[in-house]
């Protein structure tokens, strides 16, 4: 879990960098996602990038259309999306 | 070198195997880049492009009414040759008939190939072009958008959703310096307008400023103007190649 959260973290940061966001200092699981400095393209991006990173877009393979609000809930959505399946 | 490594600039063309997507095809593999064309099947006109370009053109089998399969198409194509730098949209159909006695199935394939096909294609194809700083969408639209053709109102529908997509889009991938454009081109003689024959197509010829009609390459070379950097500051617009047709 802290593996993939450094892993989105990181993401977060090279995307930041790519798309002229500034993030905020501090980020945790309660920190809402909208509130994190990057915008709603941003977010776009790094799904994009985590795509290419894990080869799996959980948003596009979920049955219902459900957004994480915070970070730590976002991390969960990636960290079900990983689990082998049983 | 692997295929994802080149450094040529790679498109992908939907519609690849006749018509206006061949004419795109071959302006873009002259003009230097790489090609991915999506098509049912290889036609011997796209496998004759596809022998004289081995390196640069690589043909990938496709039916666009498999929606739920665009993703993993994407993937695939992006694992394969890299993130591409184009998409065109052009792959379409084009049924006639009156919307009273079209079959329902007819209407909800035409909607699915013309209209959520390339969104879907967009939504995926535009992620790689984020994380590259910049790309190009062209919608493959048709004057029918904008004027009425009798026995075509589902395909107009189709054409005017794809330039309301186009202008909403560029809006919102601009930043990423991604452009979105259409071009329209007007009556084509390919194989999806054959249906238009005798004295109609003559009335159409007769009424164009310039007397005859707008052939694929004309449609082809304003996607290749849209796809180059001399476009890099047109998005949002609809280029009409239809020899004055609608003038």
């Amino acid at each position: 879990m802290t593996d993939l959260r450094d892993t989105i973290l990181d993401s977060m940061r090279q995307v930041a960098l790519i798309s002229d966001c500034t993030l905020v200092d501090d980020i945790d699981d309660d920190t809402v996602l909208l509130q994190s400095g990057l915008d709603s393209l941003g977010f776009a991006m790094l799904v994009a990038q985590l795509e290419e990173e894990f080869n799996v877009d959980p948003f596009s393979e979920m049955e219902l259309a459900v957004y994480p609000r915070t970070l730590g809930e976002f991390v969960s959505v990636y960290q079900s999306a990983l689990q082998p399946s049983e | 070198m692997d295929k994802s490594e080149q450094t040529k600039p790679l498109v992908v063309v939907t519609g690849a195997g006749r018509g206006l997507g061949l004419a795109i095809c071959k302006q873009c593999l002259e003009q230097g880049y790489r090609v991915v064309a999506i098509s049912r099947t290889l036609s011997a006109e796209l496998k004759g492009l596809q022998e004289s370009n081995f390196d640069d053109l690589y043909f990938e089998p496709f039916d666009l009414i498999e929606l739920d399969d665009i993703h993993h198409l994407c993937k695939t194509i992006i694992a394969n040759y890299g993130r591409p730098y184009g998409l065109i949209n052009n792959a379409a159909v084009g049924f006639d008939g009156v919307l009273a006695t079209m079959h329902n199935s007819e209407i909800s394939s035409l909607l699915n190939i013309n209209v959520q096909a390339p969104i879907l294609l967009a939504k995926y194809l535009s992620r790689s072009m984020m994380l590259n700083r910049g790309g190009r969408i062209i919608n493959v639209s048709s004057i029918i958008a904008s004027t009425g053709f009798n026995g075509l109102s589902v395909y107009a529908a189709s054409k005017a959703a794809l330039e309301g997509f186009t202008r909403s889009l560029a809006r919102e991938v601009g930043k990423a310096n991604i452009t979105v454009n259409c071009v329209a081109p007007g009556y084509m003689q390919t194989d999806m307008t054959e249906s238009l024959q005798g004295e109609k197509l003559e009335s159409v010829k007769r009424r164009s400023p310039l007397g005859k009609l707008a052939t694929p390459d004309d449609a082809a070379a304003a996607v290749l103007y849209l796809l180059s950097q001399h476009a890099k500051s047109v998005t949002g617009t609809v280029l009409t190649v239809d020899a004055g047709s609608t003038a």
